[in-house]
Formats: structure tokens, sequence, C-alpha cells
């Protein structure tokens, strides 16, 4: 009881800090937006161009602003030391990771809800039909992005050159989750069967329950001495 | 000094020298006396290289794994200089298990590289283990170092089969697998040179271990005493 | 029963050695002042004992359990009151507290809460984001989230920094109250007078040894 207690203060914490501030979700917007502009001016995409590699576009630009939104969910935790205060306190560690994970995937979906009618105007895609599997794409993969980024955000935040280490460890690790967003995305965007891509769904499940558990064991030790 | 340290003291010259012959023997058997392959000419007895390097870097790895377990158990400072140990020569063999692929790849493949699933996981494996090193130059605490260097190590081994699956599936959908060595059945002439190689490599993997996390123990021991001398320097001055 | 005990506990970073075998024991209803220079290796013990960092070699009890080995049972009884206040920037007072009694599984009546927030002379402010609060209004605060803790075990280090000459004496009272409650406290701080006035014993931390002090010497040697 008093752990789902915990997560519940956890996940109300950093959601009333974010309505208030809107520090973190702006952020990550413009971040994204600039990431969009920066990749349409380098790419000078037709519309054919597009549909090859809009998946991949998508994706980058989640996960960089992903990360941008996993390094403040815990270097926030420093200002007067309240990172202490959560290693001290007498509560589950696993309930404060998992608390964590659902404020950065509901930052992060958020961003991504906002995000998205814009690559629909920008490099007009045709979603109607499949909005609720990519709906479901996003969900299981920023879910998978969250659980592994808010181990290493807690990780990181601990360490010299913090804003350098969460990237470099975070990327080769969620090789699979890019791998398996960005071929189900371009499945949905291009009206192929859902059975055609299927299996990426399943291996971002496979990956967000393994993941999970191992990074909610592992996060003791992170936060613990 | 440690039990264990001087228990590796007196083995590890066993190792190394197991280490020699093997390599050795198998170096003979597979550059001058085995036969060239059918297909690949002269150019396969680089496999006699390339492939235990790559088991010995799997191997490395699966160690700095177990290690990293018992330490976040056991809080030993000795098992995490193993974990240190092993991540380093993990990291070695990876890269030169990458670069002899490289090697090889370029006559019977006509490319330096290929996003092909085993190059790929071995590329990501040797980003991880690159972070984990340099996690390690970042933090003061060695308590804490040995601690966060556990959990990547843990959390990059459970993520290897994953990357390798999701690595293999992406190259299935996107061009058929024709470089694969699967399906190549190795005569037995070939396979007795491969085994004493790779037998011969982990044992040299074993022995450089064993050197280094003894070199690392020492280096901490060493630092520590100084501390202690230095501080007491100190304390007796402030005394007078 | 003895609140805190600690055998031999040393750290050392790398070759730093930052805490020598420190021997030390605070009774319950005692409280033992820490001095020294900076760097002594104060805040280092205090982290320690807070369960924020394990010894390098040593151990240590609270209220006779293990600090490493039944380390959230520790946690539960004890409270330190450190520089970082441990406040939510973008959270308001009352929010603040209710967070941080969240975690330590209790849950207070409103009137409990408004009653110390008044006591601490924030009650006016409960409703302010924290983000607005000088320095001393925080450290109140702080000192508020004590109070409604109610800790066995209270370490303290540098408490008298930044507080005003009222707010020194509402965490005096706390102090003796804990005390008066049968808790143990410990404290780091460089200001002797007012740590005499609490303290029954005392020592000097020096290059990380632990050496007692007399408490009648507080008033006349300066030992930090």
């Amino acid at each position: 009881m008093t752990f789902l207690k915990v997560i519940r203060w956890m996940v109300w914490k950093d959601l009333i800090s974010e309505v208030r501030s809107r520090e973190t979700i702006s952020s990550m917007f413009f971040f994204a937006l600039i990431v969009i502009l920066v990749f349409s001016f380098s790419f000078s995409m037709d519309q054919q161009a597009a549909r090859e590699l809009i998946a991949g576009i998508i994706w980058v630009a989640f996960v960089f602003t992903g990360i941008i939104g996993l390094g403040r969910s815990f270097s926030v935790e420093l200002q007067n030391d309240c990172l202490e205060f959560l290693q001290m306190s007498p509560a589950s560690k696993g309930a404060m990771y998992l608390g964590k994970v659902m404020a950065n995937l509901i930052f992060m979906l958020t961003v991504e809800i906002i995000l998205f009618p814009m690559f629909v105007i920008f490099f007009n895609l045709d979603v109607i039909e499949e909005i609720h599997i990519l709906l479901l794409i996003f969900f299981l993969a920023t879910f998978g992005l969250s659980a592994v980024g808010t181990l290493f955000s807690a990780l990181t935040v601990q360490i010299r050159a913090r804003e350098v280490m969460l990237p470099i460890l975070l990327l080769p690790l969620v090789v699979p989750v890019m791998i398996a967003a960005v071929e189900a995305t371009k499945g949905a965007l291009n009206g192929d069967p859902l059975a055609g891509y299927w299996q990426w769904l399943e291996l971002l499940a496979i990956f967000n329950v393994v993941f999970t558990v191992v990074s909610f064991w592992m996060f003791e030790f992170v936060m613990d001495s | 000094m440690n039990k264990v340290i001087r228990r590796i003291q007196r083995y590890q010259g066993w190792f190394g020298a197991g280490a020699a012959g093997c390599l050795l023997v198998g170096l003979y058997l597979g550059l001058i006396a085995s036969p060239p392959d059918y297909y690949q000419g002269e150019v396969v007895r680089i496999m006699y290289i390339h492939v235990p390097l790559a088991h010995t870097s799997l191997l490395a790895y699966t160690v700095l794994f177990g290690g990293s377990v018992w330490y976040l158990w056991k809080r030993d400072p000795l098992v995490d200089n193993m974990c240190h140990a092993a991540a380093g020569l993990s990291a070695v063999f990876t890269s030169l298990a990458l670069f002899t692929g490289m090697i090889w790849g370029k006559p019977t493949w006509n490319t330096w590289w290929t996003w092909d699933a085993r190059l790929t996981s071995f590329t990501v494996l040797l980003l991880i283990l690159i972070g984990y090193l340099m996690l390690r130059t970042f933090i003061d605490d060695p308590e804490r170092e040995a601690r966060f260097a556990a959990v990547v190590a843990i959390i990059g081994f459970v993520d290897l089969p994953i990357v390798h699956f999701s690595v293999e599936w992406w190259r299935t959908l996107h061009q058929p697998q024709s470089f694969s060595l699967r399906g190549v059945s190795i005569s037995s002439d070939l396979l007795f040179p491969l085994i004493m190689m790779s037998i011969g490599m982990s044992l040299l993997f074993t022995y450089m271990l064993l050197v280094r996390t003894q070199m690392l123990y020492l280096t901490n021991l060493l630092h520590a005493k100084k501390g202690r001398l230095l501080g007491q320097f100190h304390l007796s001055k402030a005394d007078s | 029963m003895i609140a805190i005990s600690g055998q031999e506990i040393s750290k050392t970073y790398g070759y730093y050695q930052v805490l020598r075998e420190v021997n030390l024991e605070v009774g319950c209803g005692e409280c033992y002042a820490l001095f020294g220079p900076n760097g002594a290796g104060k805040t280092t013990l205090l982290r320690i004992l807070a369960t924020l960092q394990r010894p390098t070699t040593g151990r240590f009890e609270i209220l006779g359990r293990d600090g490493v080995k039944e380390r959230d049972t520790v946690r539960a009884t004890l409270l330190l009151l450190a520089h970082g206040c441990h406040l939510y920037e973008d959270l308001n007072a009352w929010e603040n507290v209710q967070f941080a009694l969240a975690l330590r599984g209790l849950s207070l009546a409103q009137r409990q809460v408004k009653a110390v927030l008044d006591r601490v002379a924030i009650g006016a402010f409960a409703d302010m984001k924290v983000r607005f609060f000088s320095a001393g209004m925080k450290k109140r605060l702080a000192l508020a989230k004590a109070m409604l803790a109610q800790p066995k075990v209270l370490l303290l280090d540098e408490p008298f920094s930044t507080l005003d000459k009222a707010g020194i004496e509402i965490l005096k009272q706390f102090i003796l109250e804990t005390l008066a409650r049968g808790g143990g406290v410990l404290m780091a701080t460089h200001n002797q007078e007012k740590a005499a006035e609490v303290a029954k014993r005392a020592g000097v931390l020096s290059h990380g040894a632990l050496k007692p002090v007399p408490l009648q010497d507080l008033k006349t040697h300066d030992f930090s």
C-alpha cells in the first residue's frame, strides 16, 4: 500500500512542478522543433523521399528530445540536495523508480503528441487510419526509453560530465527500441497490414518488461550507498 | 597482502604457459599445416585469429557480468578490480575482433564494413564497453565507481541478446543474409586448430585478467598506504 | 540504549583518507557536538551516519540497528538536517512538507502541520513557492519538516548558519525537545557558544581523527 502511495506522490510531485515551471516540456518541445527543421533542410525531401525517411526522422527527434527530458528528470533533484533526501528516505527505491518512469513517460508522450501533428503537416503524411496503432507504437517505445533512461538519468546525475555521459551510455542500449520503433512506424505509415510489423511491437513489449524488471532492481544500487 | 592475490601470483604462470602452448600449436596448425579453404583460399586463415578473438571478447563480457553481480552482492573491492580488468580486456578483444573481421571482409565480401547482425552487435558491445570505461573515469568515490560500473555492465549484458535479435530481424527484412557464415560447415581439419586457438585465447585472457586484476588491486593498495602515511604526517604536524 | 554508535569508521577516496578509525558514541537523550576546521571530515562522518555513504571500513549502529545491513529500519528513525534543505523549488511550503512526510510513511492532520509551520513563523507563506523563499526561510521550513517527522536520532550539519536569532532559538528548543523524548543528537558546527548551551559532550575532528574535548574548553579554546 505504501508502495503505491510513494509512486503516486513521486508522480504528483513531478507533474505539479512541471505544470508550474513548464521547464522540461517546453525545452523538449522547442528542441524537437529545431531538430525537425534541421532535418527538413538537410535532406530537402520530396514526397517520395519523405515516405522513406520519415519514420527514422520522427524517432531520432523523439529520442533526442527524450534524452533532454530524461536528463532534467534527475538534475532538478540536485537543487537543494533533494536527491540526497530521496536516498535517505525510508521509502522503497523501487517505488521511486516507477514513479519517475511514469512521470518521464507522461512528459515524453505529451511532447510526442504535440509534435506528431507537425510531422504530419510538414511532411504531408496520411495517418488518419493508422492513428491508434501509431499511438500504441509511441507508447511502447517511449516506455522502453523511459525505463532505461530513468535509471541512467539517476546514475549520471551523480557523476562528473553528466550531460555527456547520459547519451553515451543510453543510446547504444536503446538500439533495439530505435530499430523496432522505426520499423513499426514505417509499416504503419505505409499502411501495411498489421501482421507485417507486429513482431516489432512484440519486441518492444519484451524489451519493456525485461528492462523495467532489471532497472527496478538496479535502481536500488544507483540510489543507495 | 590479500590471500587471493597471493594465490593468483602462485598460479598465474600456468595460465600464461598454457596460453602460449595452445596458441603456438593452434597457429602452426592453422597457418601452416591446415589446407586452404575451397572457396576462400588462403584468406580463410584469418578465421583462426578472428573467431577466437570474438569468442574471447564474449567470454570476457560474461566474466564482467558475473563479477558485477558478485560485486553488488558482496561489495568486495577485489571483485571490482577484476570487473575493471575484464571490461578493459573485453574492449581490447572486441576491437581486435572487429578489426580482423574488417580485414577478412574486404577480400571475401568485397567491403570493409556491412551492417551484418553480428558486426552490428559487436559494435554496440564495443560502444557499451567504452561507455563503461569512460564512466569509471568520471567518478571520484571508488565505492560509487564500482557500484555504478556494475549496474552499467549488468544492463548492457541483458541488452546484448535483444540487440542481436533486433538487428538480425532488421537485416533479414532489408536484405537476405548472403554474407552469413551460418550453414557453412567446417571440416574437422579446420575445426581442430580453431578449437586450439579458442582455448589458447581464453587462457591468454585468463592470464591477462589475473595480471591486470593484481595490478589494479596493488595500485589501490599503494594509494591507500600512501594516503595513510600522508594523513599521519599531517596529523603529527597538527599536534606539534 | 545507545542512539549512535560508530566503531572504527574510516573513509578513503583514492589515497585521500577523510576519516581514520573514528569511534563515537552518543547516548539517548544526549547531544554531542562535533567541531573541527573545514575539510576535517565532519560532513563525511554525518553523511555516513545518515546512510548516504558507506564507510570504507568499520561499522555503525543507530539505536542498536546496523547502519548498513538494516538501512531501511535505520532510515525511518533518523533525520539529517543539512545545507541543502531538501526542498523542491516549484512546490509550495505546504506541499513540500506533505511530500516529505509521505515518503516517511507519515500522514499528519492539517492542524498539526499548520501549528508547526506557525511555530517556525512561515505559516503565512505556506502557499508560496519555495523558489521565492530566502535562505533563512528555507532553513526554517526544513526545520519544520524535521519537527513534524519527530526523528529519534537527529544529525545536524551546521544547523545554526543562515538562521536568525529567533530561528536559532526555535532550533535549540527542538533539540531540547528531541533530547527530552529520549532521542540522540549529533551536530557538526562552528558555533561553539550555541553548541555549549545544548551539548553534553564534544569532540574535535582533525585530519579525520576524532578527539574528545571537555565542555568547559568550548568557552576558552577555538577549535575550528
